[in-house]
């Protein structure tokens, strides 16, 4: 059997017992939707690759408290997301979003219709910077990437109705900051 | 936001049921999202895989643990009978296991794997070209070569795995960082060390 047949808990399992190379498998699965995840969150790839760096360095660190190995795709996701919360808390973050802003350059020789986009994409990750955290995080699995009410709850460890709300907020507060409608 | 938008947005709703001022706000909306996502990077990085296997070729490995395992909650259905055997062995094991002095092994020569990194920087006119870094002790010992004369100094070190920082240094004076790096990190001092991932041999 070839190690991409293998489950998750049945690679987990060679690992804890003692096959350190078999994290090769789990890096391969889970590093492309961890990266995806935390860019919509961050906005910047390189500090996404750093998040999901720390996040799979310190996933194998903490292997063995990994309570259900076959799910632990979604055990490693919950530390990524939580480092995005941190990174998005974090004070230096605040001041570099700052300096970020006033740099922005956007490319003039293109034409307007790139422009009109570009400069469309650049408002909303300036609007979505400004959500909180954990109403990012919530926009993000909701309509980034097309996640359910049943899977957010599992993932983040929050009732259905209290994510509900948490997205509502989210949209309102983008609603505002982007006034999409005038 | 109103409750027939907020219900198409949830899933709840199709858009051909919302009136026509909600379906121009879910079709703004949907261009939104569709921009974000247009935007964004599909795969991580090409160098992560290597870069993660060689942090944690030096990192601690995970170990079972015995108690967390023991203390667990599960489910566990026996029959009376089984129940009646279970608890015999329990008791028999606490009668019969001998006591037992943990060994611990004698310590022996650890055998440390070097990879050969071949590094190379074009740099025409330079009389000297070297490699340092945390792998030299940021000494300049590793000097690059230039055997044909066409600028691009070339030169293969031995690196234990794991992520290192270095730079070139051209004439011996002149600190330069690597343009095509794999990563890069500040040094703390105003300037940009590049970073490398050198990953373990492969046994996979």
């Amino acid at each position: 059997m070839s190690t991409e047949e293998l489950s998750d808990g049945e690679v987990v399992r060679e690992i804890l017992g003692g096959q350190r190379e078999m994290y090769r498998v789990l890096v391969r699965r889970y590093q492309d939707v961890l990266y995806r995840h935390a860019y919509r969150m961050v906005g910047q790839p390189d500090d996404a690759a750093d998040i999901v760096q720390k996040t799979l360095v310190s996933g194998f660190q903490k292997l063995n408290r990994c309570r259900d190995p076959e799910r632990v795709g979604g055990w490693l996701f919950r530390i990524a997301a939580n480092l995005c919360k941190d990174f998005l808390k974090s004070p230096r973050r605040a001041d570099l979003s700052i300096e970020g802003a006033s740099a922005t350059v956007i490319d003039r020789s293109r034409p307007d219709v790139d422009l009109e986009r570009e400069e469309l994409r650049e408002r909303v990750q300036q609007a979505l910077e400004r959500l909180s955290p954990e109403q990012r995080e919530a926009f993000v699995l909701k309509h980034l990437e097309g996640r359910s009410y049943g899977e957010m709850a599992t993932l983040l460890g929050a009732s259905k109705s209290a994510l509900k709300m948490r997205v509502l907020r989210a949209r309102e507060e983008l609603q505002t900051l982007l006034k999409v409608y005038q | 936001m109103n409750d027939e938008l907020s219900d198409y947005m949830d899933g709840d709703r199709e858009l051909e049921e919302l009136s026509p001022e909600a379906r121009a706000e879910a079709e703004a909306w949907r261009r939104l999202t569709g921009e974000l996502k247009a935007d964004e990077p599909k795969q991580a990085p090409p160098w992560m895989e290597n870069a993660v296997m060689s942090e944690i070729a030096l990192a601690e490995a995970p170990r079972v643990n015995v108690f967390d395992w023991l203390l667990r909650p599960r489910e566990l259905r026996l029959s009376p009978l089984a129940s009646l055997a279970m608890a015999a062995a329990v008791v028999a094991l606490f009668v019969m296991v001998p006591n037992r002095v943990p060994v611990t092994p004698p310590p022996g020569p650890v055998a440390v794997t070097q990879i050969l990194v071949e590094f190379s920087l074009e740099a025409p006119g330079a009389t000297t070209v070297a490699v340092a870094g945390d792998f030299s002790g940021w000494e300049t010992n590793f000097v690059l070569e230039d055997a044909d004369g066409d600028g691009i100094w070339t030169g293969r070190v031995p690196i234990t795995p794991g992520l290192h920082k270095y730079m070139f240094v051209i004439d011996g004076t002149d600190w330069v960082t690597d343009p095509g790096a794999q990563r890069y990190a500040d040094d703390g001092f105003g300037n940009r060390n590049a970073v490398l991932a050198v990953a373990p041999p492969r046994t996979l």
